[in-house]
């Protein structure tokens, strides 16, 4: 193809056509992102994965008990088993089901409670409501995250979720800063100020008429976190701060401490790969979603 | 002569600045009437601004503070509703032109949206009659294909085009005025002039009073009924329109009418111009505003400030020395 065609197709994809709107903008801008496509398509296969253990159709077995414990691959354990004889497969499946729910509850929660508070700093900026939300975010900030969700841990009896709280309650801050910046960027827009004069109480402004406009940030902050809380989870995990019931892909590595000194790296090698393919696949998901949501960058 | 719909007396409006407080407004007076459009003219910092925005109490406080006056609205002391009850009047009963149809529109809604917002707030229309209701009014401003063109984006569309849309959501809940902050700056002088008749037109139609606010004193001529010419924060003339460009009181006016170029004239000439800066708002001179720069001035002019009287005939100047005085 030759400099111009190119070009030519370049200027068709960005101008835009009657009535359509600024996703469907983006969304013809990201179907052009080969690599973008292809993380997509990754995530989406986890994502069925993930949706497949939650209705009992794959790895269901996770927890069975089998008769040979670190057991080599075979036909019927494909990865092999570990020290108590379970299918490292079937356990390194079910780990993805346990980090979407960590990560999507984070994801969606840090990003609404960011949003909203981090709209309502910023709009109402240099005021007390600001003072107060960025007090309890700076010290939220200033806590170290592990010793945080220790502590969260045990002020919550060990409860399964205190780590979904612990993450929640620390990852929003980021959110909130992004948010708070772009409101304060966004109020001074004439906009806001039509918006007062034709008689808008100020919650529907802030709400209704700033914070859509920070939904690409939003949707790009939020992969940002959902890989975020799916690392802590692993992480901590690991530790013996993250899963109580189940398992992870934390709890597969911890177990493999054991195994590997033996020269069994079935366990660590299955939650090893599926975690660093997912966070892989989501970086470079978030990456092409940033480029096709930005609306400064003209291809 | 009808009651007035908009009163303004001696309104004044201070700006707190690190540097002192600067006095934006000083003692700011005029009516209008219904049906009536008044041109509010001067330069850029003179105040024009922070006039329509305090008659829509949309200063920005901290830090601005209305001081002193009273804006009556229909017999009503806007100064002293509340939030709540400017709320009910703002965008019903006076609505507000942007000077920047580039961002006076929210980027991320439809038109039918942000135009569907307004209407099902104030005149409480179904989802269903504030959109068709919109597309009516796209058409009475001229927009091509309402119908399509109401499920646009604000960037699908050009700088008159998104102008329109917004007069066409001012005038949408028929209100009973119009503040126009420089309708017609942003756009270029073709567009202008279309843009300008359209207001006109349909504030006529609908008797709307409007409160038309420029620096181009071409517009004014054409579409007001009245002007008032503002210099550093006070009204300095105030007269019918004819009358003004015939027989400018004002030297500030004089000089203003003096530096608008002259096509139609034969010989290459100096544009002229008014000598001098406007004072600063910090270190007001205390005698008249305008007398650093005024050839006529006298000792008088330096020493006390001449206040807005009448002059016969629906004029006021605020000058010792009025051009009708020689």
């Amino acid at each position: 193809m030759n400099e111009a065609a190119s070009m030519d197709n370049r200027l068709q994809a960005a101008e835009p056509r009657p009535g359509e709107s600024l996703w469907a903008k983006a969304w013809r801008k990201f179907l052009q992102d080969k690599l973008g496509m292809g993380a997509f398509a990754v995530a989406l296969i986890y994502l069925l994965i993930a949706v497949a253990v939650w209705l009992g159709l794959m790895g269901a077995d996770w927890n069975a008990l089998g008769d040979h414990s670190l057991a080599p691959m075979s036909a019927e354990h494909w990865m092999g088993t570990n020290r108590n004889g379970q299918d490292v497969y079937q356990r390194a499946i079910y780990s993805t089901k346990t980090a979407f729910e960590v990560g999507l509850s984070v994801a969606i929660m840090s990003t609404i409670i960011g949003a909203a508070l981090g709209a309502v700093s910023g709009y109402f900026s240099g005021g007390w409501l600001d003072e107060i939300i960025l007090w309890l975010k700076g010290t939220l900030d200033s806590i170290p995250f592990y010793l945080f969700v220790a502590a969260v841990a045990f002020a919550m009896c060990s409860h399964p979720y205190a780590m979904h709280v612990a993450m929640i309650a620390t990852f929003w801050t980021t959110t909130a800063r992004i948010v708070r910046g772009e409101v304060i960027k966004l109020k001074s827009f004439e906009f806001v100020e039509a918006a007062r004069a034709i008689g808008l109480p100020q919650s529907l402004i802030i709400f209704r008429h700033i914070l859509p406009n920070t939904s690409h940030i939003l949707l790009v902050q939020a992969t940002i976190v959902f890989v975020s809380a799916i690392k802590s989870e692993v992480i901590l995990s690991f530790l013996g701060l993250g899963v109580q019931d189940g398992v992870s892909w934390g709890l597969m590595i911890a177990e493999s401490t054991q195994e590997v000194t033996v020269g069994v790296f079935n366990n660590f090698i299955a939650a090893s790969a599926m975690l660093f393919v997912l966070v892989m696949a989501f970086n470079l998901f978030s990456d092409a979603l940033q480029d096709a949501l930005d609306p400064k960058k003209v291809q | 002569m009808s009651l007035p719909l908009l009163e303004v007396s001696k309104l004044s409006v201070e700006f707190s600045t690190e540097a002192g407080v600067v006095r934006a407004l000083d003692e700011v007076s005029f009516v209008i009437r219904p049906g009536e459009t008044l041109g509010l003219v001067g330069e850029s910092g003179c105040g024009k601004s922070v006039t329509s925005l305090a008659i829509l109490g949309l200063i920005p406080s901290p830090p601005g503070r209305v001081v002193g006056g009273q804006i009556l609205f229909n017999g009503r002391d806007l100064l002293s509703l509340a939030e709540s009850e400017l709320r009910a009047i703002r965008g019903k009963e006076i609505a507000m032109i942007f000077q920047e149809p580039m961002t006076a529109l929210n980027p991320v809604f439809t038109i039918a949206t942000q135009m569907g917002d307004v209407l099902r707030r104030h005149q409480g229309l179904s989802r269903k009659q504030a959109r068709a209701a919109a597309i009516d009014w796209l058409g009475k401003v001229g927009i091509p294909s309402p119908g399509q063109r109401i499920n646009d984006y604000p960037h699908q569309l050009s700088g008159g085009m998104r102008q329109r849309v917004m007069i066409a959501m001012a005038l949408s809940c028929e209100p009973k005025l119009i503040v126009a902050d420089e309708p017609t700056t942003a756009l270029d002088v073709t567009i202008q002039a279309q843009v300008l008749e359209e207001i006109v037109k349909l504030s006529e139609e609908f008797r709307t009073a409007m409160l038309l606010i420029t620096h181009d004193l071409g517009v004014v001529a054409e579409t007001c009924n009245r002007a008032c010419v503002m210099y550093c924060g006070k009204i300095v003339e105030q007269s019918p329109i004819a009358a003004l460009f015939a027989q400018p009181q004002h030297p500030y006016t004089s000089g203003l009418l003096g530096s608008v170029p002259r096509i139609r004239s034969d010989r290459l000439e100096r544009l002229p111009t008014i000598e001098g800066m406007v004072p600063d708002l910090l270190h007001l001179p205390q005698g008249c505003r305008f007398g650093d720069r005024c050839d006529k001035a006298q000792d008088r002019c330096v020493q006390s400030q001449p206040t807005l009287r009448e002059i016969g005939d629906e004029r006021q100047v605020s000058c010792f020395y009025p051009n009708s005085h020689d």
